[in-house]
């Protein structure tokens, strides 16, 4: 049996039931950083206290999105055209860029619901990679 | 502060990028003789040489400098000098613009009476891949592996962003980008330097393959080969060496913006904010001011239109106007040399391919001949007094200048 591994360490929780994306918080003056950040990025900011680790929230809005029609070269061949990439409106007000994980790209639309999803991105002989998608809400 | 002016300004042809070019500092030194001899200047008369360092590691990652990053030093060994300050700028794509910026201020200031800026690069080809360096690790490898996200799909997101807020449909955006491209191409064909002279219509760019939904193949440009050579001085040494100096109003080095909302390469999140693309208003909006103008001043724009959308987008932030009046402009084809605001007589990057870190001397040369009035049939017809070039690149790095007539 294939182990299998995030893509990239410290993106989001793994194992769990309900992974969330992992972000920092400052605990100054409230800026998050996605990903994890040593510093604080608020130009405005005292740097006065270490930053938190926090988690964001799963569900949000689609700010915009396209759909890749060519495949990528090694050693990223495995993001396989046609493939969509979109950003994420977060309730903290972090816009968060992302594959989407879509049946039909037609059915996409600016400002719809959508909710995060840790999925498979490739694997290889020896493991599975996952990663985050967002993924539209089916509603009811 | 000191005024400053251009007294020449020479590029080379833009040529398909990626092939091996052993002699680029000889092609380099070519072009700066040029500019020499427009300012009838020697090299000794250089304070200082400032060139833009190049695209070509990301080809060879393993190597964290190169000779192709030192062009200042090996220009000033090469042509002679005494001692000219030599500045070797990096700044992704904007890093000409930088360069110019840089010798513009170091000239206000004083510090120096005359400049060279000058560089040349060869891009590589396709989709830009991250370094490998197992010495800097490239966050743009982070990006590329989990989102798989390249620069045409950030600039595709953008321009469907836009399309949303401004209430209109994907095609209609599509059909401006490919407006926008067969202008250009127009100009392409008139400007021996430009890489590309085939003029396309409209119905071939929405024929071209679909990249990143909603840009096409021939809406994105292409990544090429090129420099260029320019000189600046102190007005009054200018006043001496031509009577048409083209004075620089301002310039201006941006950097990235805390809150900037698009998210941009390398980017996994950026924060939101009322009004997308403030690091790219904010550097002209700054020039505005250096040269007390308003937006309504500007007679001819030069933009680096890395895709058809980066046209449109510069004349939203340019003209600060309701995003609405910059379609009009360009349906009604006022962006021509016959209309009220050209864009991109050039044939801008649609037509030269980007010679990446060297981008901007190309429409330096352009606006340095437009306002001279001797860019021959691209001339624009209008009366032109003060044109604007916008560059932008990766890293959030920006750079802008406003030139001027002064005579």
């Amino acid at each position: 049996m294939k182990k299998e591994v995030p893509i990239l360490e410290g993106l989001f929780e793994w194992p769990s039931e309900r992974p969330r994306l992992i972000a920092t918080r400052c605990p100054v003056c409230g800026s998050i950083q996605f990903p994890s950040s040593s510093v604080c990025d608020n130009p405005d900011c005292d740097h006065s206290a270490p930053l938190e680790q926090c988690y964001l929230s799963s569900e949000g809005t689609l700010y915009t999105y396209t759909v890749h029609a060519y495949s990528l070269r090694e050693p990223f061949e495995y993001h396989k055209a046609p493939y969509v990439v979109g950003a994420v409106e977060l309730p903290e007000g972090l816009i968060v860029v992302g594959r989407i994980k879509v049946e039909d790209v037609n059915m996409l639309r600016i400002g719809m619901k959508m909710k995060l999803r840790i999925d498979k991105l490739y694997e290889d002989d020896k493991n599975v990679y996952l990663s985050y998608f967002f993924e539209p809400v089916v509603e009811g | 502060m000191t005024e400053s002016a251009i007294v020449s300004a020479a590029i080379t042809e833009w040529v398909e990028a990626g092939h091996p070019t052993p002699l680029l500092i000889d092609k380099l030194v070519d072009v700066t003789l040029k500019a020499l001899r427009e300012a009838k200047m020697r090299p000794r008369d250089l304070d200082a040489i400032i060139t833009n360092t190049t695209a070509i590691p990301f080809d060879n990652p393993s190597y964290i400098t190169t000779s192709a990053q030192h062009f200042a030093h090996r220009l000033a060994e090469r042509i002679g000098a005494r001692g000219a300050q030599c500045i070797n700028v990096c700044a992704a794509c904007a890093s000409a613009s930088i360069a110019f910026a840089l010798a513009d201020s170091l000239i206000k200031t004083g510090a120096i009476k005359t400049a060279l800026v000058a560089g040349i690069d060869n891009s590589p080809r396709g989709f830009y891949l991250p370094g490998q360096s197992i010495l800097d690790p490239d966050p743009y490898a982070a990006a590329l592996k989990v989102i798989g996200a390249t620069n045409p799909s950030y600039w595709a997101m953008w321009a469907r962003r836009r399309a949303y807020e401004m209430g209109q449909t994907i095609e209609s955006i599509k059909e401006i980008m490919a407006l926008v491209k067969e202008i250009h191409s127009k100009y392409g064909a008139l400007n021996p330097y430009a890489r590309y002279k085939k003029i396309f219509t409209v119905k071939e760019v929405l024929a071209s393959p679909i990249v990143c939904d909603p840009l096409h193949l021939y809406m994105i440009c292409a990544t090429s080969s090129g420099g260029g050579a320019t000189i600046i001085t102190d007005m009054e040494t200018a006043r001496k060496i031509t009577s048409k100096p083209v004075k620089i109003a301002a310039s201006v080095v941006g950097g990235p913006v805390y809150g900037e909302p698009m998210p941009r390469l390398r980017v996994f999140s950026t924060k939101k904010i009322e009004k997308p693309f403030t690091e790219w208003r904010l550097p002209i909006e700054k020039a505005y001011k250096m040269a007390g103008i308003t937006a309504e001043d500007i007679d001819i724009i030069e933009c680096h239109d890395t895709s058809c959308f980066h046209a449109i987008n510069w004349i939203d932030q340019i003209m600060g106007w309701e995003r609405g009046e910059t379609d009009k402009l360009i349906r009604e084809r006022q962006i021509e040399h016959t209309g009220s605001l050209p864009v991109n007589l050039s044939g801008g990057t649609a037509s030269f391919g980007e010679a990446v870190m060297s981008q901007a001397f190309m429409m330096i040369h352009e606006l340095f001949r437009q306002l001279r009035g001797e860019a021959g049939e691209r001339q624009a017809k209008k009366k032109l007094k003060i044109g604007i070039f916008t560059a932008y690149g990766a890293y959030g790095a920006y750079g802008c200048a406003i030139l001027e007539k002064a005579w």
